[in-house]
């Protein structure tokens, strides 16, 4: 089986086929032996040589010493924003978006069409136009007018919820077309605060 | 005193009820309706809803709490940090109701609560401050005589509410041509969050560190100070990282601290826990800036230097116990302890709260750990309060130890379901600033300003081809019929039905 996977902008492929009680995965060519044992959903993963290690070690220098022992991870798996999926490894966060090519897979399709999330400097694309109160809060200050130029990460305004002053920023480079609050305003989670175009 | 209601929620209340049941004491928790089944509730032995979510229509309620208290036949109230802890009104109606609040008395709050009045009792006890205005600059104070009193001080100057705390209400100002706009700006901020509007002026010290000294005072006259705490790793005014003793504390200034501290305590006739913070500067001079009349989050880290309990002290000083800790106890610190405040925000949007649910945790332990939480795998953190988490600290026997533990923990430490600030702990605790203690009050605002835009989750490259081994294993595993070994769990199918909503 094989997928198309998205990290931090960039896809690979990957492809996954079964090896007795292992797993064989291929990655740009490459492939590792992979053994998975799940406990309370978390998964115990070994990643090693599939031809022990005297194969292992052609291109990719990072894969080299990564993969040319048998090295243990442990993973765990949650829903990330816009469709991704979370991969835990060893407690560290790495955001995925996963493709099956030739298969249609609504959910796929719309997390690409809601990505932009980190989508990096000056993005526009998807990216939303509304920037909305996460949470109930007060509005401290308003930083931008209407018809102003802003950059991609610009704060636009501070709300200050759990005790907290927050920094909302914007979500990509645009115009400020509205201003819907003013400071000091109180408002409920998922208000429009300010809309960008 | 057989019988303690905690009048807080999350980690303090979770804290206090273990001192509790170490002494034998039932509890009573109180608790908002979102709160209905945190983790404080399902821990007390007793149980009482207080109101709606709010603060101030639950766990700011003091009709409600003492009600409580009487309901339930509770002897004493402990109020935590934060909430009603510095209020004097709450105080005085625990007393008012035959309840023994465990704190310093109502007279002591409001005295200490008070800037300036706390500025005026320390001048009096011998103890320098950080030279500024000694009355509160009221409403009716004109421009030109603030512009004057500001020129004596010599800019910069900081413009501090007098109610203030947590950075509220508080400017600096360059020159004399901002002074106007910032005493404005600090007195609206100051009536909208203390409803006083009444402001004062202090010096700005050149990158001062925050230096504190917690004391212990019983009602038989004894006032104990303890080993100073080194809180100068602060974002935007608030605490993150905590450590005991301070690196940069001599024996000699340490003496110095810790008696001006006491002497501050004596000269009120403080009883019960309390903090005097004090600014270091570059010399080694030190002055007093204020003081916590309660509890402090970062106490953990006296305890595992001191060995003290300082909750358990707390009840007992309340009951009328004499203080028998032996001075040379709480002055010599017995190895290092930091904390780090671990908060449900999400570092890679500028600290944005990330309140939700927490799916799983698992915090870390194993020698010299120490995890103080208020959360568990499935507890909901709620939008309406402080985002803390839990506190984690380590011990060693050395600062390098006690580092090297805290590096081991935050990599052990797993929460998912919210962003917490673990990650960006493991890059702090990297920074060679940290690493050499070479820090004051304003170098991790600098340190983020230079990096801002930079994730602090950045996997290295090996842990990002696990994850896409992992993605697709986990893929496969959705599409195809169920491969050997691998039973789909609840949970995945939980996940892909989010997915596909």
């Amino acid at each position: 089986m094989t997928f198309e996977i998205e990290q931090d902008g960039t896809r690979r492929r990957v492809t996954v086929r079964q090896a007795g009680d292992a797993w064989v995965v291929e990655i740009d060519g490459r492939e590792v032996e992979v053994s998975v044992v799940e406990r309370a959903g978390r998964w115990s993963m070994l990643v090693g040589p599939v031809d022990g290690p005297a194969k292992a070690g052609q291109d990719n220098p990072d894969v080299v010493s990564g993969f040319s022992r048998t090295s243990s991870y442990e993973v765990a798996f949650e829903p990330g924003a816009g469709g991704e999926l979370i991969v835990h490894v060893n407690g560290v966060a790495v955001p995925v978006t996963i493709d099956q090519p030739g298969l249609s897979k609504p959910w796929a399709k719309a997390a690409r069409q809601r990505r932009g999330r980190g989508a990096g400097d000056g993005a526009t694309g998807d990216a939303p136009r509304t920037i909305v109160a996460p949470m109930p809060g007060r509005i401290v200050k308003v930083l931008v007018k209407p018809d102003e130029v802003v950059a991609a990460r610009q704060p636009l305004v501070v709300v200050e919820a759990m005790k907290m002053e927050n920094e909302l920023r914007a979500p990509r480079a645009g115009i400020v077309a509205e201003v819907r609050v003013a400071e000091g305003a109180s408002v409920e989670a998922n208000t429009v605060l300010v809309v960008l175009r | 005193m057989r019988k303690i209601l905690i009048a807080n929620r999350g980690e303090i209340a979770v804290r206090i009820i273990r001192a509790c049941r170490d002494l034998q004491i039932a509890t009573v928790a109180v608790y908002s309706d979102c709160d209905r089944a945190a983790r404080h509730v399902r821990m007390a032995d007793e149980a009482v809803a207080i109101g709606g979510n709010p603060p101030s229509d639950s766990y700011l309620r003091i009709d409600r709490i003492v009600d409580a208290a009487n309901a339930t036949g509770a002897h004493g109230v402990h109020p935590g940090y934060g909430f009603l802890a510095e209020n004097e009104e709450f105080a005085a109606a625990c007393r008012d109701a035959g309840l023994t609040f465990i704190g310093p008395r109502p007279e002591a709050i409001a005295l200490m609560g008070s800037k300036t009045a706390a500025r005026a009792a320390a001048m009096a006890a011998g103890v320098d401050v950080v030279p500024g205005t000694e009355t509160p600059l009221t409403a009716d104070a004109g421009e030109d005589e603030i512009a004057r009193i500001a020129d004596r001080i010599g800019y910069p100057v900081m413009v501090k509410a007098v109610a203030g705390g947590g950075g509220k209400g508080m400017r600096v100002v360059g020159s004399r041509d901002e002074l106007s706009g910032a005493v404005r700006a600090a007195r609206s901020e100051a009536g909208a969050a203390f409803g006083d509007s009444a402001i004062y002026l202090e010096r700005r010290l050149s990158r001062p560190r925050h230096i504190e000294v917690q004391v212990l005072a019983d009602h038989h006259g004894t006032v104990l100070p303890f080993v100073e705490r080194e809180c100068s790793i602060q974002r935007r005014h608030q605490k993150v990282v905590e450590e005991s003793p301070s690196a940069i504390v001599s024996v000699d200034l340490r003496t110095r601290l810790t008696a001006a501290a006491a002497s501050v305590a004596a000269s009120v006739g403080y009883t019960n826990a309390g903090t005097m913070e004090f600014l270091l500067d570059a010399a080694g001079r030190f002055y007093f800036l204020e003081m916590n009349t309660r509890l402090q989050v970062e106490h953990p880290v006296t305890e595992m230097v001191t060995g003290v309990d300082l909750v358990e002290w707390q009840i007992r000083i309340a009951r009328g116990e004499p203080l028998t800790i032996d001075p040379a106890q709480s002055l010599t610190p017995r190895g290092h302890a930091i904390e780090c405040r671990v908060y449900a925000e999400d570092p890679d949007s500028g600290f944005l709260p990330s309140p939700g649910r927490i799916t799983d945790v698992r915090p870390p332990s194993g020698p010299g750990i120490r995890d103080d939480s208020g959360v568990e795998a499935g507890d909901e953190v709620p939008v309406y309060y402080d985002a803390l988490i839990s506190k984690l600290v380590a011990w060693g026997s050395s600062r390098q130890q006690a580092v090297s533990r805290m590096r081991r923990a935050v990599a052990e430490y797993d929460v998912r379901g919210i962003r917490t600030t673990v990650p960006f702990f493991r890059w702090l605790l990297d920074q060679p600033v940290f690493r050499d203690a070479a820090f004051d009050t304003e170098f991790l605002d600098t340190l983020l300003q230079q990096r801002r835009g930079k994730s602090f989750s950045e996997p290295e490259s090996s842990l990002r081809e696990v994850a896409l081994i992992a993605a697709a294993l986990h893929a496969s595993r959705a599409t195809a019929s169920r491969p050997r070994g691998l039973a789909e769990s609840a949970w995945t199918q939980q996940a892909k039905r989010e997915i596909l909503q």
